[in-house]
């Protein structure tokens, strides 16, 4: 029988092993290490969908393309992110207008099918005001344009499925629920090519519902928007019958249709309309409730790019102002006739809302973050607490502190500080280009970026101190075809030549000369499959060719970090080739790939730093509708590949990142976030710590500092601070009580500056890494029960400081500013501003003693002064042994104070006024007696002197100067004095020795 | 092929086991239980706590003392002079401006906000069901790497900035001993407005035959640092002074 339980639970943890254990190892391993966020936010990112609370105008919600659910309670000055746990990639937010304080729906899956949009996994709800999500179905609907709750009923719900963008699916169309979505019916559907893509409720009468349905279709290669399918249906029984009403539409086949209903009279109607003859495109308004149609309007910015602006947004005050998406957004006051671009923002609006009290409130979703008008329109300022910046391609360079660098969905290129005085702002991020970014990288040796545009149409090379840009891309030579770049062409440089500078176009080119000359090194790496080169016809009704779907292209390049021959492209038509002699002769290996569908899109290679002939492959089939994570390894030059996967991973690849110290720890970005790790592939725990399960597309390890830096397509970039840990992670450290992980000496940080805060009340900050010492140390199991404590103790135990210890599962970081504990002050009538002040500890040899119940745990560790400081040995000692006389004096003169309190209480009880006298005249000339701590401050006694010359050494990173010390002179001097005349004072009081006080060490101890 | 049936009969029933797990009652008599018992707890007439709250070096001790009747006073002493903060004596909710040293009272939405939390002596889960609280049992997380029961306590709604909202706070029940080992809440108001309080309770120890968390870590979701405070003493059924609580005319 015990047997028999074994096998069972054996077959449990295989069955539902992986998807349990998935983020609870990930937790319990990881434990402090978390990331941090830094933006920017000043280019924000695409959003998706915009909507208000019904009866809170303080409260309003987007939902973004790629970074999450925002929700902002102070009427859109700051937003707070509410959907970090699941799918950043939202479709459609509603709240249940019965209890919107409660029940929010999120539908995930961005609707706007830009090429670069990520994917959904379904519908999720929350009954507790966004603490809380569950999710309620369609997993494979991929995206949810819209949902819609009975404004009657909490139970009915309405829900648009967009559905797959590159393959057939039957789940989409429009579902209903009866109960709250716990059961679904499709009352809706078309076929397997066409869905709802915009979903309206008559709110006079919620059994009117109209739907539009769209036939479209992406690939790697194109774009196809419209067919026989698309059209607009109305029900009048709640979806259990549908007409289609197109009385007044154009003939012939359809594109993306809005739908919007007025909310002061649901009998008018707006609908945008994709037809086959331009002059019929654009607004339709029925005044009838959609029995009869007229066409009002055909400018540009109603007809534009259907796919990717389709919204139409009634007035909820006003039936004749109508405001529609657009590349700049226009608004119509007189029921559609004529349009006005509204105010000058970011282009590429998707979504509007209006103010639930005051139409002049407005709230627009655009490809650069969300907006806020407070004008109806014309004036837009932007919301400055939105970091969903869309990277596609990170990198880092070796500066202290080191800079990202990257480019952006719309948004231009940048780099920017890895830290900063006050934190990253949006003022320190500097641009190098505009357009789409895309890969940036920073010339190995020169203060030089290359930096680029789609297509390769512009490569930047800028030399940063001189301020000269140069425009370097490879152009058509008569030796060679038309280039083919990618939408994301991919540029590299070599580890061994500075100079060096990699393309790749269908060819490989290389420039010697940092793109002043280029050479092709290689024949046509890709399949050349001419039938996936349509891009100019790319777009179906309405034409689209913004060069985002040219394929059979190069996509990645690596030269290997060991061998400069050894050059490594991965093409998006799936060929891995190698070149073992720079290019002479090349070698395609997918072949060799086992399970890898054909011509799956070879996303990223990574060439090992341990040996030439290792590489790792990431592919991804996504636009053929595959979601399969893929990716392999070989030693052998790309002869053999195996995969080092495991089902724990999920979501499809797009970058690998090796470690440089420990081969067997890897990270792996997917569209949901980061996987690690620390065995070679054998398992993968997902990181989750202030991690989102975000489209993470580049990932970088920066060498001196061991920062795992990480390029997400919706949230900026992440840094997770020294993984060094995770090197030494195995079986033994783990099943050990307590761990210490290695502190290598470490240099006294002695460096300080200042920090503007202009603005951070309402603009995103992001943390810089700390700049302080942190012990690490993993704990096997979780500390709740007993005492545990942490101090700093020299090597001859005394204590130097406490700090308060980590108790999770998992690694524990414990961080130290290198200080000791600040000295216990005098008591006077107000406190001290300088009292605050501690020093920082010598140089020399320490240890962690972590006393845990019974158990002493001790971590030696060294500390060493700035190579570079300009202190000598003699000035150290000086700086040190002044901070500690002051630290020292300002307890002594807090134990005095003290005392001299307590005789005061003795002779006030005993009414012994002479001697109060001459007590409080001493104590007047120790610390303040009046006044108060803001500007009835009373001028500084003893107390207040003596802290501000300690404050001032202290803070300092030099010896104390000859002013310091001759202050330090008189300091004593006084100090002295007032020692003697307490002394003498202290004879004359006849049992002074009765009074019990405490001893120096317990006053001074007991804080 | 009846193997197979076997099998898959014990596959359905070792799946099921997790799910007959507890109910948020059981998990809460359970902690009652383990802390000393509810009668104990409920005989309570008062708490004194001495604390420290650490920050890089720097120490404020700490004193608050909590009443049945809800008379509270929360005092930070920093080099030598008391600072009431949140000082309560059943009328008037104060503290002392940090410039001037006076006492200053509290807005009336954070006074009223602040009578609702009166019942919450000893703890927000005796006798939860008389005050009126909903509490729900919504799964098991991990937090700190311990496997932990997820409890919604639902609350009397509050007034944040002139509207009345739901005060919901979560704790984690350690699903080995029970004891809460973390509690999370929105922030309401003030700068953090919007982010999430994760407060983490260790270092349990008796105290007259009832066990509190001694050690408490204040930060918040997202951020990376958070402020420790060490709970040096607990006193039971203190003897108090009214004028320690009252405002000072």
């Amino acid at each position: 029988m015990k047997k028999l339980f074994t096998i069972v639970v054996g077959a449990l943890l295989w069955v539902h092993g992986t998807s349990a254990q998935q983020n609870t190892n990930g937790k319990q391993l990881f434990g402090d290490i978390s990331a941090r966020h830094i933006g920017p936010a000043g280019m924000s990112g695409r959003i998706n969908d915009m909507e208000v609370h019904p009866t809170n105008s303080r409260i309003i919600y987007t939902g973004t393309a790629g970074g999450g659910v925002w929700r902002s309670k102070d009427g859109g000055a700051t937003f707070k992110p509410i959907f970090d746990e699941y799918c950043q990639s939202i479709g459609a937010v509603t709240l249940d207008p019965n209890n919107p304080n409660n029940v929010i729906y999120v539908g995930t899956g961005e609707t706007w099918t830009r090429n670069s949009v990520s994917i959904g996994d379904g519908l999720y709800k929350s009954v507790d005001g966004g603490s809380n999500w569950k999710k309620i179905g369609f997993d494979k609907s991929e995206r949810i344009a819209n949902i819609i709750v009975n404004p009657n009923n909490s139970d009915e719900i309405y829900v648009a499925v967009l559905g797959a963008l590159w393959s057939d699916s039957e789940e989409r169309g429009v579902y209903k629920s009866l109960d709250g979505g716990v059961t679904w019916n499709k009352i809706l559907y078309v076929n397997q090519k066409t869905g709802a893509a915009d979903l309206a409720i008559d709110p006079s009468n919620p059994n009117i519902i109209y739907a539009s349905m769209w036939e479209f279709r992406r690939t790697a290669w194109g774009f196809d928007s419209g067919g026989e399918n698309s059209a607009l249906y109305k029900s009048v029984d709640g979806g259990t019958t549908w007409n289609k009403i197109h009385n007044g539409f154009p003939e012939g086949k359809l594109g993306r249709l809005a739908i919007a209903v007025a909310p002061t009279n649901p009998k008018v109607l707006y609908t945008v309309i994709e037809a086959e003859e331009e002059k019929k495109k654009g607004l339709y308004r029925s005044n009838d409730a959609g029995k009869n149609w007229e066409q009002l309007n055909n400018d540009f910015e109603i007809t534009v790019r259907p796919f990717y602006f389709s919204r139409i947004v009634v007035d909820p005050r006003d039936e004749n102002v109508v405001v529609k998406g657009g590349l700049s957004g226009s608004i119509s006051r007189d029921g559609g006739k004529t349009f006005r671009n509204l105010g000058f923002m970011h282009s590429d609006i998707h979504d509007i809302a209006f103010s639930i009290k005051d139409s002049d409130i407005m709230y627009f979703g655009t490809d650069g973050g969300v907006y806020r008008s407070w004008d109806g329109g014309a004036t837009m300022e932007i919301v400055e607490n939105l970091p969903l910046s869309q990277f596609y391609h990170i990198s880092v360079d070796d500066e202290t502190p080191y800079n990202v660098y990257g480019g952006l969905q719309d948004n231009g290129s940048w780099y920017g500080p890895s830290s900063s005085s006050g934190g990253i702002n949006a003022g320190d991020w500097n641009s190098i280009g505009g357009g789409d970014g895309f890969r940036v990288l920073k010339h190995p040796k020169k203060n030089i970026i290359y930096s680029e545009v789609y297509n390769a149409e512009i490569v930047w090379r800028y030399d940063v101190d001189k301020q000269l840009v140069k425009t370097v891309q490879p152009l058509q030579t008569k030796d060679a075809d038309k280039l083919r770049f990618n939408w994301n062409p991919p540029m590299a440089i070599s580890n061994t030549q500075p100079d060096r500078f990699y393309m790749g176009s269908q060819y490989l080119h290389k420039s010697e000369d940092m793109g002043d000359t280029w050479e092709i090194i290689s024949p046509d790496l890709t399949t050349n499959d001419v039938s996936k080169q349509g891009q100019k016809d790319s777009g179906g009704l309405s034409t689209d060719n913004s060069g985002a779907e040219n394929y059979t292209t190069i996509f990645t390049i690596a030269e290997s970090p060991l061998d400069e021959k050894v050059i490594w492209v991965g093409t998006d038509d799936g060929n891995v080739q190698i070149t073992q002699d720079g290019g002479k002769t090349w070698t395609n290996t997918v072949a060799n790939i086992p399970s890898l569908p054909k011509n799956t899109w070879c996303y990223h290679i990574e060439a090992s730093t341990f040996n030439s002939g290792t590489a790792y492959a990431v592919f991804e089939g996504h636009n053929s509708g595959d979601m399969t994570p893929y990716t392999y390894k070989t030693t052998d030059f790309g002869k053999t590949w195996t995969s080092i996967l495991t089902d724990e991973v999920d979501g499809f690849v797009r970058n690998i990142q090796e470690d440089y110290v420990n081969p067997d720890l890897l990270f792996l970005g997917t569209e949901f976030g980061l996987y690690i790790t620390t065995n070679g592939g054998k398992n993968w725990n997902k990181f989750t710590n202030n991690m989102p399960p975000v489209a993470l597309h580049f990932i970088d390890l920066q060498k001196a500092t061991n920062d795992l830096v990480m390029g997400t397509h919706g949230r900026g970039v992440i840094i997770i601070d020294d993984i060094s840990p995770l090197r030494e992670i195995n079986e033994e450290i783990i099943s050990k009580d307590l761990h210490f992980f290695a502190n290598a000496p470490t240099v006294i940080n002695e460096k300080s500056d200042f920090a503007a805060n202009f603005g951070s009340e309402t603009q995103f900050v992001g943390a810089s890494k700390t700049k302080d010492m942190q012990f690490k140390y993993h704990l096997q199991k979780r500390h709740t029960f007993g005492k545990m404590t942490l101090q700093i103790q020299d090597m001859s135990g005394n204590v130097i400081n406490e700090l308060g210890p980590g108790k999770s599962k998992g690694i524990n970081i414990v961080t130290w500013d290198f200080s000791k504990k600040m000295p216990k002050i005098a008591k006077g009538k107000t406190f001290t501003r300088s009292g605050f002040a501690t020093h920082t500890v010598a140089a020399g040899s320490y240890k962690v003693v972590i006393k845990k119940g019974k158990k002493i745990y001790e971590h030696p560790f060294e500390l060493v002064y700035d190579e570079n400081s300009s202190l000598s040995e003699e000035d150290r000692k000086l700086k040190n042994e002044t901070a500690e006389k002051l630290h020292d004096m300002t307890q002594k003169l807090a134990y005095m104070v003290y005392e001299v309190d307590e005789l005061i209480a003795k002779a006030t009880a005993t009414n012994n006024k002479k001697l109060l006298t001459k007590l409080t005249d001493l104590k007047k000339t120790l610390v303040v007696t009046t006044g108060d701590a803001y500007v009835g401050a009373a001028p500084p006694e003893l107390r207040g002197k003596m802290a501000a010359l300690y404050s001032k050494v202290a803070a300092t990173y030099d010896k104390p100067s000859t002013s310091d010390l001759e202050n330090l002179e008189i300091i004593s001097e006084n100090f002295a004095t007032a020692h003697k005349d307490f002394a003498k004072l202290k004879k004359k009081i006849k049992n002074s020795e009765d009074i019990e006080l405490q001893s120096f060490e317990e006053f001074v101890g007991n804080k | 092929m009846k193997t197979v049936k076997l099998f898959t009969l014990l596959l359905i029933m070792a799946f099921a086991l997790p799910t007959q797990a507890q109910t948020v009652d059981e998990i809460i008599d359970s902690y009652f239980d383990n802390i000393g018992g509810l009668e104990k707890l409920n005989s309570l007439e008062g708490m004194k706590i001495t604390a420290k709250v650490s920050q890089m070096g720097m120490e404020f001790p700490m004193e608050i003392v909590r009443m049945k009747d809800g008379r509270t006073s929360t005092s930070m002493s920093i080099q030598g002079q008391t600072y009431n903060q949140q000082t309560f004596d059943g009328e008037t909710l104060w503290s002392h401006n940090m410039m001037t040293q006076q006492p200053e009272k509290m807005d009336a939405e954070l006074t009223e906000n602040f009578k609702l939390s009166i019942n919450d002596f000893p703890n927000e889960f005796t006798n939860y069901k008389d005050k009126g609280y909903t509490v729900e049992l919504l799964g098991k997380e991990t937090i700190d790497g311990a496997e932990t029961f997820k409890v919604k306590v639902i609350k009397e709604p509050i007034t944040v900035d002139g509207k009345q909202e739901d005060d919901i706070s979560f704790y984690y029940f350690d699903t080995e001993n029970f004891v809460p080992i973390a509690m999370s809440t929105e922030v309401k108001t003030g700068p953090g407005k919007g982010m999430v309080q994760k407060i983490s309770f260790s270092d349990y120890q008796e105290v007259d035959g009832l066990y509190f968390a001694h050690s408490w870590s204040i930060g918040a979701e997202g951020q990376p640092t958070s402020v420790p405070m060490t709970i040096e003493k607990i006193e039971l059924n203190p003897t108090v002074e009214a004028t320690s609580f009252a405002f000072p005319e």
